[in-house]
């Protein structure tokens, strides 16, 4: 082990901080979502499974080993998704920190498979360019792993298909700035796609919620494109 | 105060923080097989004190109950329901659609679909038949679980899978999770995942409360 207890300590205080200010901030939703921070080069701290962030203590993080997630020790049980940060800090060693959460606006993209375009300058310089989605897999699979190490290449954000987002940064303060600006991001992005359908200057919730109910017919079924002409 | 109650109020002011109340909102769990308790209609669950909180019989209950008592008379698996209106449910509610199974949390948690029921108890029941959550026309969701931890993580869920099936009218579709991946993850989240957490959940939520109370119907009865 190439890392002293008192960095140890510290890290430990890290995560479990970041727990609380995903949060605060809704950009994780009661039990959901992990992070991971690297010790060295083989090994990280990450989020145990199953429990809240408030109650969640340092002491409770797990230290995984990066090469075999399979092996773990002190702390409680690491979480189930620890194969995705383990595949991301082995593929990118400058990688420290890894955020994997469901936040509500990145949610609807990764729902859609759409991949987001550079919305700003700081999503360019914090993301690397355009967010792009990971291929589908179900939790805890080979095929979720690959498909989430492949759409971060060159990248420090992916959508997960279906699923949620996945961010990395050179530490976990760099990793929050990167699911801020996401969740920013995607909401812009809607905004913008919500204004171009409807014509409309200004968005609000109310006029995206009148877009989606004009395109039901009366039995609840979606109106095709050819008979909403018709009409 | 009773352990049941104790719940029922942290609960009301969980969802309140969560954002995803009207004014209508009514929760209520399950006491023994007759017996429900249920937060007092008219009354906004932010608003919510102890005497707000009742406990009815079943059998014998005014039509503002009647959805909740309804449903437990039908449905020995349901302990505790959610009846709330939150703020994305309702334009899928208003349009009559079904949500399908557009995250993994939802295929999981509510199941692989999402129907909305006409505003009457027996097109609820049935829209509810294999399922523990359902929208109404117009006017929100009804969610249920074997805790109310797990009928209040079926709002939350729900209120984002709403989400993201009313913001893809204008991104693109939604790429839905097909039928067999989504069934195995709700199978397993029903039968292993959540299974053992659930049981504790429930002595957690019901505590001592459950034994007295059936001390207490055994004297009623």
């Amino acid at each position: 082990m190439a890392w002293d207890k008192e960095t140890e300590l510290k890290l430990r205080q890290v995560i479990k901080d970041s727990g609380v200010a995903l949060l605060k901030e809704n950009l994780v939703q009661g039990t959901w979502g992990n992070t991971a921070v690297r010790l060295d080069e083989d090994h990280m701290l990450v989020t145990p499974t199953g429990l809240d962030y408030i109650s969640l203590t340092p002491e409770d993080m797990p230290v995984v080993q990066i090469s075999d997630p399979s092996v773990w020790s002190d702390g409680k049980k690491p979480t189930s998704e620890r194969k995705i940060h383990a595949a991301i800090m082995q593929a990118r060693p400058e990688i420290n920190a890894t955020i994997h959460s469901h936040p509500l606006f990145c949610s609807i993209l990764a729902s859609a498979r759409i991949e987001l375009p550079v919305m700003s300058e700081e999503m360019k310089r914090l993301v690397g360019g355009e967010c792009r989605v990971g291929a589908y897999g179900l939790p805890g699979t080979k095929k979720l792993k690959e498909g989430t190490v492949k759409a971060m290449e060159g990248r420090n954000a992916c959508f997960m298909a279906n699923h949620g987002v996945f961010c990395a940064g050179k530490d976990m303060e760099e990793a929050f700035e990167i699911i801020r600006i996401m969740e920013k991001s995607c909401y812009e992005y809607i905004k913008e796609c919500t204004l171009k359908a409807t014509g409309q200057q200004t968005y609000s919730d109310e006029l995206l919620f009148d877009y989606f109910v004009s395109q039901f017919d009366e039995r609840g079924k979606k109106i095709k494109i050819k008979d909403k002409k018709k009409k | 105060m009773e352990k049941i109650v104790e719940t029922i109020l942290q609960y009301a002011q969980k969802l309140v923080a969560e954002g995803v109340t009207g004014d209508k909102d009514m929760i209520s769990m399950r006491s023994g097989l007759n017996y429900m308790y249920i937060t007092k209609a008219g009354v906004k669950l932010a608003d919510l004190k102890e005497e707000d909180v009742q406990k009815m019989l079943i059998f014998k209950v005014e039509k503002e109950y009647l959805y909740h008592a309804e449903i437990y008379k039908e449905r020995e698996d349901i302990h505790a329901i959610c009846q709330c209106y939150p703020k994305w449910v309702m334009p899928v509610a208003k349009a009559g659609a079904t949500i399908p199974a557009v995250l993994d949390d939802m295929a999981q948690i509510v199941g692989p679909s999402c129907k909305t029921a006409e505003d009457d108890i027996h097109y609820i029941i049935k829209t509810l038949k294999g399922r523990n959550s359902c929208l109404v026309k117009n006017a929100g969701c009804i969610t249920s679980g074997r805790t109310l931890d797990e009928a209040y993580t079926c709002v939350l869920v729900l209120d984002k899978a709403s989400r993201c099936f009313v913001a893809s009218s204008v991104i693109g579709d939604n790429k839905i999770i097909n039928g067999f991946e989504a069934r195995l993850m709700r199978f397993i989240y029903k039968t292993k995942y959540s299974k053992k957490n659930q049981e504790n959940l429930s002595q957690k939520e019901e505590g001592e409360a459950k034994q007295d109370t059936s001390k207490k119907e055994e004297g009623e009865v």
